[in-house]
């Protein structure tokens, strides 16, 4: 599936593969459930070098806003994602970043198609940090540099 | 011919139950706010503590007008056309930044921070001309800017009703949100969100104010997320919306705060014992039994006409785009000398406000339907007639004691057609 990705150990790619088409098909508790369970960040900043305690930010999700915002989305009335978006992503151009006896950090660009009153074009890079020491791979954060992230941006509550 | 092409006088839009769905709608009606109502009247533009030294600057847009918001050498605020008085060029185009001077990149036209023009290249071009030119051709400045309690307001109009004639009885909500900082000044300093809504910048705004929609815009968060803070059954709580006067309103939960006499209930009920700095600053500023009084009776949930919103802790801040299209700018209110607070003020604004957020994505969500539902011609009119009967004038403006009554509609829209009948 991914032999043309550079130093990125398959597993991974698959793994970060997956967490997108969940996303993308807005399969909200299986998307929740490559989360860690304690210790994890959905970040999306406004800009690249922003500091989220003295910033403010689009998303800053620890765990258990992760589980709102999910429990929110399953409400079905959630009326910004009733229906849910159509959606779907690309992402390239991966870099192992950092590797550790139990985490690995990894980027990539991504482009991101989402059809709802219109199509809306959503693009960026995105740094995951996957857990690597437990039985299965999980997600312990994901961070989403929008390349358009000073400027006003639509509404965003589908799992970008 | 429908009413708005039979006239020009957009005011006519407004009855006292009812708005004509082409205030939201038309480009004429549009056009004609970016006049009256962003260049004449009073708008606001930014806050003082985005600008605290001299030098430092902000880009913003006064309706569709770009515009610079710059502190001089000698501290003064100053509102300039963000346009080269030589051939048009926009001279500033950094969002924020401090700078003694603003140097056109088109002709090398140099301005001072306070709009003056100091310098053209190349004089003798305009040889006998060139020091009436330098004289005539500054940057075009707003003749009023004015500020209360650090929100910085400006006009285009040179003459017209004082800043504190125009907020009226608002200035007590910006009051009621600055006694929440032990120094009486929130800061706007960690940032705006940006979130491009597809409706009309008037549908934001009272949506804002709009006390009958929670139960249902937001039904999900209060099944999933949180508890409501107060019920949202108008018999069982004093919550009351009030229609101040001058375009403003506001969702006033005082009466109930102040019936609980509980602290932080505005604030998740936050024991104090979290913030023990934050309240041992407040006392020592104002002493127990005000900081009791603030702390229960929290932040302001009031419009501020044209484009402010104090939201409890945050500040929201509409630029209309188009008749269908509008930017919610929107600001966590953090509390100077208040770290234990601050942390949680940003993560509670990400949690409700903005394009994500469990409340507002959302009220964009129905705004979109909104403007989409009034491209149906017939009704023509939008009504807000609810709880007319049950209004009550006072000295406050005029309340109302069900909370889903339509009163702040019914200010914000009256405010409105006087303010596009003006010049008529």
């Amino acid at each position: 599936m991914s032999q043309d990705q550079s130093s990125v150990p398959a597993e991974f790619v698959d793994f970060i593969i997956r967490e997108a088409r969940l996303a993308d098909e807005s399969q909200y508790q299986e998307w929740e459930s490559l989360w860690h369970d304690r210790d994890a960040l959905y970040w999306v900043p406004m800009h690249e070098h922003a500091d989220p305690d003295t910033e403010v930010s689009y998303i800053y999700d620890n765990r258990p806003r992760i589980a709102k915002r999910i429990a929110q989305l399953r409400t079905g009335a959630r009326h910004s994602q009733t229906p849910p978006s159509k959606l779907r992503r690309i992402i390239s151009n991966y870099e192992l970043l950092e590797r550790t006896d139990s985490s690995v950090t990894i980027g990539a660009n991504f482009m991101l198609l989402e059809h709802r009153f219109t199509v809306t074009t959503w693009a960026g890079r995105y740094v995951y940090t996957i857990r690597t020491d437990a039985e299965q791979l999980r997600l312990t954060s994901k961070t989403v540099h929008l390349i358009n992230g000073e400027r006003a941006v639509s509404t965003m509550s589908f799992l970008i | 011919m429908t009413l708005l092409e039979s006239s020009t006088d957009a005011s006519q839009l407004v009855q006292p139950n009812r708005v004509h769905g082409s205030a939201y709608t038309s480009q004429q009606v549009f056009d004609q706010e970016m006049d009256l109502l962003f260049s004449h009247g009073w708008v606001y533009v930014a806050h003082e503590s985005e600008i605290p030294e001299p030098g430092d600057y902000l880009t913003k847009r006064m309706g569709r007008q770009p515009v610079i918001v710059s502190r001089a050498k000698d501290a003064s605020l100053h509102v300039l056309a963000n346009r080269c008085a030589h051939r048009g060029n926009r001279i500033c185009n950094a969002e924020s930044g401090n700078a003694s001077t603003f140097r056109c990149p088109y002709h090398g036209w140099t301005y001072a921070n306070s709009g003056q023009l100091i310098a053209i290249p190349m004089k003798q071009g305009y040889a006998d001309r060139h020091d009436a030119i330098r004289e005539e051709l500054s940057l075009s400045e707003c003749p009023r800017v004015d500020a209360y309690g650090g929100f910085i307001f400006a006009s285009f109009a040179a003459q017209g009703i004082t800043l504190l004639e125009h907020l009226g009885r608002a200035t007590s909500a910006i009051d009621r949100l600055n006694n929440l900082a032990p120094n009486g000044r929130v800061q706007l300093t960690a940032g705006w969100m940006k979130h491009s809504q597809q409706c009309n910048w008037k549908m934001v705004m009272e949506n804002n104010v709009d006390g009958y929609h929670a139960l249902f815009t937001h039904q999900s968060v209060y099944e999933a997320v949180r508890a409501a803070k107060v019920s949202h059954q108008p018999q069982k709580v004093d919550v009351i919306v009030r229609d101040m006067g001058n375009g403003h309103a506001e969702i006033d939960y005082s009466e109930e705060y102040l019936k609980l006499d509980e602290e932080f209930v505005w604030f998740g009920r936050m024991p104090r014992e979290k913030a023990p700095n934050y309240v041992q600053a407040m006392e020592d500023a104002y002493g127990p039994d005000k900081t009791h009084h603030s702390l229960v009776l929290g932040p302001p949930h009031t419009l501020i006409f044209p484009n402010l919103f104090l939201a409890e802790m945050n500040v929201m801040v509409v630029e209309p785009v188009g008749p269908g299209e509008t930017i919610a700018y929107t600001a966590p209110a953090l509390l100077d000398g208040a770290p234990e607070m601050n942390g949680r003020i940003i993560r509670r604004c990400e949690g409700a406000m903005g394009p994500s957020g469990f409340l507002i994505a959302d009220d964009g969500e129905i705004g979109a339907r909104n403007q989409l539902g009034l491209s149906a011609k017939n009704p023509e009119w939008v009504v807000i007639s609810r709880g007319l009967e049950s209004d009550i004038a006072d000295e406050s403006g005029i309340k109302n004691y069900d909370k889903s009554s339509e009163t702040p509609q019914r200010g914000f829209w009256q405010h409105w057609s006087q303010a596009m009948a003006a010049s008529a």
